[in-house]
């Protein structure tokens, strides 16, 4: 909702308003912010004449009083994607954290009325910039053991992103649509049905279930993590190829490892195939012979039964 | 003229309700007047935060308070914001909602502050008719608040309480006194608060704020980190005798105490209306300026608020 208010009213207020934003929130703090050209094309100012627009206090001068809000904008932010990836946080040092925040802020600021969205694009933004290990280190303490560590490991880019899909999947199951309070498929509804008809069974997966595949195991990573005090280094993980569910039950989330083979068949689940179409879709991607897979579904289906990731059943004709 | 508070009721003391004291209050019941809950952390939870909101909504008064009505903002209306406010008051029954004198970002963007108005003729028209198409969506009249300000704007005409008697009175709206904020920006501003006090449409004000603030010596922030400062209580007393007592709610959004802490601070306020009670008249003193020995240390992290988020539990 960006367009503007187009009452004559609203039209020196809005010039007022987009110089304010310009200055505060850039980069280079309030200064800089109006010098820039979206500041000078709202409001020309000569450098150093702040106080044309905003008036001094007793104590504080205009730019001084005007930082007080960029500091403010930029401290709080950081703090808020810091809360959404503590993970990250932990493992690239704070430092280092709010350099890639801080880069991510001015190339996606907020355009949310809710503050819950602020680390959507996250992701993306790693996957677009692919920070460096150099990159990491520039903006970090040379006593950051943890980035020190990271800067070894190749391709650790990878590893990050796949850390920040994990954080923001968590995010996303924590708050999102869940199943509390209603019924979900029970162990006996899907024993009762005869081996025969398995290939028709149609399972509805609950809504909160995501699945991820990560280059990196960042699960068992993030577990590590949480396991570890403040201020214990963790070893990053060699790059292996990882699989994970997330759930929530009784407004928690809960996190499973998954093989190849689970993941395919779950991901194949949730897509809306069949078990019988599922499991040839599962066999096909991952060569795993029918007979063992077929062997393997009763244990994994209880499993996943008791852990609440089916919602209902169905028979398909 | 509008009837007393809007014809809300007086609720007593309050506490915002905030994420780390949901178990504590959903285990002891404590004996709490009512709640205040920041609108935005619930208009879109499924998850635990709404199922919590709900059940303190049905053993206690609940009052919406928002922080991205963004109702200066030259921006239009986000009216997917209003439809989800209006269903979260659906839902829940608030006896008000409210929000800031503010606006929170322009061209589509959201700073997460409550930013300044320049405060002009053309900024009041503009703000009184935006009040007024929020009021006729929600169907029933809102409630703002003055907010704590750092910058004033040369092309300023009008006193902040000017403005929003006015705002009040034209909008027909209800205010929200925040007797933090008016003390952190009378100290920012070198303005008089009791004059601010004395000159806001008394019978217009559903509610008052008390929270706590961080001294940086050339100015205070409204940080909502500690205990409200003596000045603050005296003008709280003040502004409880000019309006015959309204509703009233403590804030505390970083570096929360325990429950009780936070509860024995705002049940704080009983001896300050107390004492008026008690001798039939109150001896209004004129306000201190903060000397240093009242002044809270320097915290070089100090943000004013809101930073109002929730982090996810998990295992």
């Amino acid at each position: 909702m960006s367009a503007p208010d187009n009452s004559p009213d609203a039209a020196e207020v809005n010039r007022v308003q987009r110089w304010f934003q310009a200055v505060v929130t850039h980069p280079d703090g309030v200064e800089a912010g109006a010098d820039s050209d979206e500041a000078q094309r709202l409001i020309h100012l000569p450098p150093g004449q702040l106080e044309r627009v905003i008036t001094r206090s007793r104590a504080l001068s205009a730019a001084e009083r005007l930082a007080i809000y960029a500091n403010a904008y930029h401290t709080r932010l950081l703090e808020c994607l810091g809360e959404v990836y503590p993970m990250l946080k932990r493992t690239l040092g704070e430092e280092a954290f709010d350099g890639f925040a801080f880069g991510y802020l001015q190339e996606y600021p907020s355009r949310s009325y809710t503050l819950n969205e602020l680390g959507r694009h996250f992701p993306r933004y790693l996957e677009e910039t692919r920070p460096t290990a150099d990159s990491a280190e520039s903006q970090s303490s040379p006593t950051d053991s943890a980035n020190n560590e990271l800067a070894l490991v190749e391709d650790w880019p990878d590893f990050l992103i796949d850390l920040v899909r994990l954080e923001w999947a968590i995010y996303d199951v924590f708050d999102g649509v869940g199943v509390e309070g209603q019924a979900l498929l029970r162990a006996d509804q899907l024993s009762g049905i005869p081996p025969e008809r398995w290939p028709q069974v149609q399972l509805e997966p609950v809504p909160c279930l995501q699945l991820l595949a990560t280059r990196f195991p960042v699960n068992d990573y993030y577990t590590a993590l949480r396991k570890a005090n403040d201020d214990e280094a963790i070893a990053v993980p060699s790059a292996c190829e990882s699989f994970v569910a997330l759930t929530r039950r009784q407004f928690i989330v809960r996190r499973y490892n998954l093989s190849r083979t689970e993941f395919e068949l779950l991901q194949a689940i949730k897509n809306g195939q069949s078990l019988g179409q599922a499991v040839e879709h599962a066999a096909s991607v991952t060569d795993d012979d029918m007979d063992k897979l077929a062997a393997n579904l009763k244990l994994w289906f209880r499993n996943w039964t008791a852990e609440g990731f089916f919602q209902s059943v169905r028979l398909l004709e | 003229m509008s009837a007393k508070r809007l014809g809300h009721p007086h609720l007593g003391l309050g506490v915002g309700l905030r994420t780390v004291h949901f178990d504590y209050i959903l285990e002891k019941h404590p004996k709490v007047d009512w709640f205040e809950v920041i609108s935005e952390n619930f208009m879109d939870s499924r998850g635990r935060p709404r199922y919590v909101l709900e059940q303190i909504a049905e053993r206690y008064p609940v009052v919406m308070h928002g922080v991205s009505l963004s109702i200066g903002s030259t921006d239009t209306l986000n009216f997917e914001y209003l439809r989800k406010l209006k269903a979260l008051a659906n839902d829940i029954k608030p006896l008000w909602i409210s929000d800031h004198v503010c606006w929170t970002g322009v061209a589509g963007r959201n700073t997460h502050d409550l930013l300044p108005m320049p405060l002009t003729e053309k900024s009041l028209k503009h703000v009184v008719e935006r009040i007024r198409a929020v009021q006729d969506f929600l169907e029933r009249p809102f409630v703002f608040e003055n907010p704590s300000t750092y910058v004033g704007f040369t092309g300023s005409t009008l006193s902040e309480w000017e403005f929003i008697a006015r705002m009040a009175a034209e909008a027909n709206c209800g205010l929200l006194l925040d007797v933090n904020n008016v003390y952190v920006s009378s100290v920012n501003h070198d303005f008089d608060p009791e004059e601010f006090i004395r000159s806001v449409p008394h019978e217009r004000v559903v509610q008052f704020h008390l929270a706590g603030h961080a001294n940086r010596q050339t100015h205070l922030i409204d940080t909502h980190d500690s205990h409200v400062v003596d000045p603050v209580w005296k003008l709280y007393r003040l502004a409880h005798e000019l309006t015959g007592g309204v509703s009233t709610l403590l804030e505390w959004d970083a570096k929360i105490p325990p429950f009780p802490v936070l509860h024995a601070e705002v049940l704080k306020a009983k001896q300050h209306i107390g004492e008026e009670l008690a001798d039939g008249k109150m001896a209004i003193m004129s306000v201190e300026p903060e000397t240093d020995a009242m002044a809270l240390p320097e915290v070089d992290s100090a943000v004013p608020h809101p930073l109002h988020h929730i982090a996810a539990e998990v295992v």
